[in-house]
């Protein structure tokens, strides 16, 4: 007899239930783990930023990278932290994170926070990223996943 | 209750490959990030890099890829640092310390110690590199330890050339120039050959062998400077360029 059909439907219904409650509870785990995270976040956020919904570009010979966020405070005179929504934007790719810290002398933008890369075709996942020199190198770090259509 | 167990340890040990890559999807991971030099046009991918698409797998721990226009666009794959591969669509895999596919050129190359490349039923081994061109339909293995075995021969020289075949289907070789400094050896069911030099045609079914030419079958042993083995007829000639040299030795194996 096939396999399925010889379950026995009540202790498939009460197994399926134990299932569905264990896959809940660790839902709900990570659930309330990145709440707390967001807390954290608020806190600091709680304070009035220092520029609100900043909007720059980085330039190039060959490109232009338009930046713009919600919010962003000043971690030195040439260091400012970008916060929230943070999208990097040229004619070719999207990036999107939600912490960056952007050095305006050296025009380097570093971001330790999980994030997006959109292109045609093309997206990056990965543990935060570096734009250097002026934008023509981009460096994903940690585990990083590509994927081509 | 083992049965249910079993059931969602199923489910559970699938639940990954639900929302893995998508069908025509190229996926790619890495340990240690991707560098996109986007005025060069390449990226590096860095630490045990997997790429899976529907044609094509690979494992590596350095991939260099170069691009036309954006990351997609895919022009050559280089791989270094123990690279495994394997295209069931193509019927080939491989491994080596370097392994270059030029897509353009449909041309693939192994290089390093203990390279191998399997295509269909054509074994290529070497300490060198390995190169087959889809293309062209030739290949080349070159360095030390370089051996071809296929289906009814076996192959080894510092220097292996060859030319594929479609045959009805399969990539069967056709042609062949084999060439070793110090000896090369051609061992088909019941032949055994050592030469310098030596060619094969399968379209006149014979081999050619130049200079310091062995030829064993049995309990024959023909020595000369020039050996040529019909392989239809499965008969065999060998001349000296001074003609009382050709030395025959027959010997009792009773």
């Amino acid at each position: 007899m096939n396999f399925l059909l010889s379950l026995n439907k009540k202790i498939f219904l009460i197994v399926s239930f134990i299932f569905i409650f264990f896959i809940l509870f660790i839902f709900s785990l990570n659930f309330f783990e990145s709440n707390d995270n967001s807390e954290n976040k608020f806190y600091i956020n709680k304070k009035t930023s220092d520029i609100s919904e900043p909007k720059f570009s980085i330039n190039s010979k060959k490109q232009k990278i338009s930046v713009t966020a919600n919010e962003g405070n000043f971690l030195t005179e040439d260091e400012i932290i970008l916060e929230k929504n943070v999208i990097f934007k040229s004619n070719k790719f999207k990036i999107y994170t939600d912490n960056v810290v952007f050095n305006k002398k050296t025009l380097v933008a570093s971001s330790k926070d999980e994030s997006k890369f959109i292109s045609d075709n093309t997206s990056i996942d990965s543990a935060g990223f570096d734009i250097i020199e002026n934008g023509n190198i981009i460096n994903f770090k940690g585990k990083t996943k590509l994927v081509l259509k | 209750m083992i049965k249910y167990v079993i059931f969602f340890l199923i489910v559970l040990l699938n639940y990954k490959y639900a929302f893995s890559r998508n069908i025509g999807e190229t996926e790619i991971t890495t340990e240690d990030g991707i560098e996109v030099f986007q005025e060069e046009k390449y990226y590096l991918l860095k630490k045990n890099v997997e790429i899976v698409s529907d044609e094509f797998e690979l494992n590596g721990n350095l991939v260099k890829i170069f691009f036309e226009k954006d990351l997609y666009d895919i022009k050559e794959l280089i791989a270094s640092t123990d690279v495994n591969f394997k295209s069931i669509e193509y019927n080939i895999k491989g491994k080596g310390e370097t392994f270059k596919f030029n897509i353009q050129n449909e041309e693939i190359n192994v290089t390093g110690e203990k390279s191998e490349l399997f295509l269909e039923t054509t074994e290529m081994f070497s300490d060198g590199s390995i190169t087959v061109n889809n293309l062209a339909g030739s290949f080349s293995i070159e360095g030390s330890n370089s051996k071809l075995i296929s289906e009814d021969i076996l192959i080894t020289g510092f220097i292996i050339n060859g030319v594929l075949v479609n045959d009805n289907g399969a990539r069967e070789i056709s042609n062949l120039e084999v060439q070793d400094e110090n000896i090369l050896t051609i061992i088909t069911e019941d032949t055994e050959m050592f030469s310098k030099k030596a060619f094969y045609d399968r379209e006149k079914s014979i081999i050619e062998l130049f200079d310091s030419v062995t030829i064993k079958r049995g309990s024959e042993i023909i020595t000369g400077d020039y050996g040529i083995l019909d392989t239809n007829r499965n008969s065999y000639k060998v001349s000296s360029n001074n003609s009382n040299k050709v030395k025959v030795i027959i010997s009792n194996t009773k």
